[in-house]
């Protein structure tokens, strides 16, 4: 990046600072328009609405940095919900049996598509795109095409708060602070970074390219699974038409957040800056009582927007 | 080589398949079996399944044969279908519509082909031979009059809308806005859709409880996921017993609430009823017997009481 000597200082405050500044630019638009906004139950509501997206949005981090991209996670997430569900019958199985496998189906269908992108070298679109059919298939076979109801209230549980705090907002804390201590701390997130900044100078630098790539892929389908979990709990039923879209939210999130589509720039700040502010304008729109068809259009605008000033701010 | 091998294992996996489809177009008495194809909105929708199993065990009654495919919500591939069953010579099919217009075509290209066209469960634009089905605005009608008789005709609603411009949504929206219209107690005070869908209508109604805080009287949903959604979230916020919860669709999860009186009500669209109708009535045509052009299946209203009975 050349530095731009009209305007060095604040592109780089714009840099750093930008989307902290929208996001309470517009938090605090929405407290002046709606007085139920900055209340304590509204921002937990806000928090609680924006787990799952943040969940999966974390594993999309991932998965950018390296170059690619995963398409599967709506789909992945019917599958672990459906699987899940499956086990969590009343009496059946124990909580941590149910969770496992939630999270164990979502890892293999990530290790997969990690397996076909890195040996088979099929492009990643193409290939988290087949999963994605695939995947859906699955939670249809799995389910018999009905909803998977009647779960344990151990489980369901799962969806519910600990005293004040929801648990989906507690399991997307853990799984954010965990990846950042990995990317900003560990030599694994050194190379992640690295092999999508640059794979042959990463190969030549004696990293396992393939291996860093299965290790993102199967994160990714893990937290999907993670995220098939809270979905089923908080809605106490495993659905196989459950998460059509989401992976597009998680990487409208992500790239609001300012990782880059070609690899190699990125953080997880950014990504839960980015997830916070979707979701304080869907509560906002939902609070003002913006009709959707506004309501789609404004998100749309706003996703383009953020890209377009983070290009912008990258070439100059 | 590599190309080879999966050209031969994709050769074998075909006849394989082939293979496996044996053919049993005789009848027990010996005369061609009737073939009646069936085209389907969405067999990953709960509500299609069970129209799918009842058509099924109707045609296993009746002893004849259903071909069916399933559309996955796309006109374009329902009319392929279609093609399809005339190229295949059916004796009668079964239109489940996708779309009101879209789908029309495939009801036009099967009366040119001079086969017989049921329409079940939703209408097209283009008049079928016959059809089968219920009027949507009539199950919001029941639903929103259940709210009126439960609120006594006084107070304020908020309403739970399907995906935006759908035959369903339009239909449920028109039906309970004549019977608001007839209620001038009742006040809607906010409408947004859900788009049918259980964990958007929970952040929905969590948000409608911080914007419209104790005002709500009644939820009305366009569906009994968006209900279930809106239930779960007002039990969350230790609000349900305050506000009157209705959906329809009676679903299992819907029925099972509604004994449990933790929904206050759902709409039961009999599947069952119209799978099973649509069949009798493409064998009757195919038969050249005498049959109904029109044939609606009636909603019931599913509460407390007499959900207890089913």
């Amino acid at each position: 990046m050349t530095t731009n000597q009209a305007q060095p200082r604040f592109s780089s405050i714009l840099q750093t600072w930008g989307l902290p500044i929208a996001l309470l630019l517009i938090g605090a638009a929405m407290s002046f328009a709606h007085p139920a906004f900055l209340t304590t139950t509204n921002l937990i509501n806000v928090a609680r609405q924006v787990s799952i997206n943040g969940i999966l949005a974390v594993g999309v981090t991932l998965v950018l940095l390296t170059g690619g991209v995963d398409l599967s996670l709506g789909s992945v997430v019917a599958l672990a919900g459906v699987v899940a569900a499956s086990l969590a019958q009343a009496g059946a199985y124990p909580v941590f049996i149910v969770v496992a496998a939630g999270v164990a189906a979502g890892a293999c269908c990530g290790a997969i598509n990690g397996v076909v992108v890195t040996r088979g070298r099929v492009p990643s679109f193409i290939a988290t795109l087949g999963m994605m059919t695939a995947a859906r298939g699955l939670a249809l076979v799995v389910s018999n095409g009905r909803p998977v109801s009647n779960l344990s209230p151990d489980f369901t549980r799962l969806g519910g708060d600990l005293g004040r705090l929801p648990i989906p907002v507690i399991v997307f804390a853990v799984v954010a602070l965990l990846a950042w201590v990995v990317l900003k701390h560990f030599r694994l997130g050194r190379h992640i970074h690295a092999v999508g900044g640059n794979p042959e100078a990463a190969r030549a630098a004696g990293i396992r390219v393939g291996a860093i790539g299965m290790i993102v892929y199967t994160a990714c389908g893990a937290l999907a699974g993670v995220a098939g979990l809270v979905l089923a709990a908080r809605t106490t039923t495993g659905q196989p038409n459950a998460g059509v879209g989401y992976e597009l939210d998680a990487i409208a999130a992500v790239v609001i957040g300012g990782t880059s589509l070609s690899g190699g720039v990125g953080r997880i700040s950014g990504t839960i800056l980015g997830v916070l502010l979707i979701g304080v304008i869907n509560n906002g729109l939902d609070l003002l009582a913006v009709s959707s068809y506004y309501q789609a259009i404004v998100k749309g605008v706003i996703i383009i927007g953020a890209v377009w000033l983070d290009r912008n701010r990258q070439h100059s | 080589m590599k190309n080879l091998t999966l050209k031969c294992l994709i050769g074998v996996l075909a006849i394989t398949l082939l293979g496996g489809c044996h053919r049993d177009d005789l009848g027990t008495d010996g005369k061609k079996k009737i073939v009646i194809g069936v085209s389907l909105l969405n067999l990953s929708s709960e509500f299609i399944v069970m129209l799918d199993e009842s058509m099924q065990a109707k045609a296993k009654e009746l002893g004849v044969r259903l071909i069916v495919n399933d559309a996955q919500r796309s006109a374009d591939r329902q009319i392929q279908q279609v093609e399809g069953f005339i190229a295949q010579g059916v004796d009668a099919i079964i239109l489940n519509p996708c779309e009101v217009d879209a789908s029309s075509p495939a009801v036009d290209k099967a009366l040119a082909a001079g086969i017989p066209i049921i329409n079940v469960n939703s209408e097209t634009q283009s008049k079928p031979t016959a059809f089968v089905g219920s009027h949507d605005e009539e199950s919001a009608r029941i639903a929103m009059e259940h709210i009126a008789t439960l609120l006594k005709g006084q107070g304020n609603v908020v309403m739970m809308q399907g995906f935006m411009g759908q035959a369903a949504q339009l239909k449920r929206d028109q039906g309970a806005r004549e019977i608001l219209a007839k209620n001038p107690g009742l006040k809607l005070i906010a409408n947004q859709t859900a788009e049918w869908d259980r964990a958007k209508a929970m952040s929905l109604m969590e948000n409608w409880i911080q914007s419209q805080g104790s005002q709500i009287s009644a939820v009305f949903a366009q569906n009994d996921e968006m209900g279930m959604g809106a239930m779960l979230a007002l039990e969350r916020a230790k609000l349900k017993d305050k506000v009157i919860v209705v959906s329809i669709d009676a679903i299992a999860d819907a029925l099972q609430a509604v004994k449990e009186k933790r929904l206050d009500a759902t709409v039961f669209q009999d599947a069952r009823g119209q799978g099973a109708t649509a069949v009798e009535i493409a064998v009757k045509i195919a038969r050249k017997e005498p049959y109904e052009k029109e044939t609606f299946i009636p909603f019931k209203l599913v509460t407390p009481e007499t959900a207890a009975a089913q």
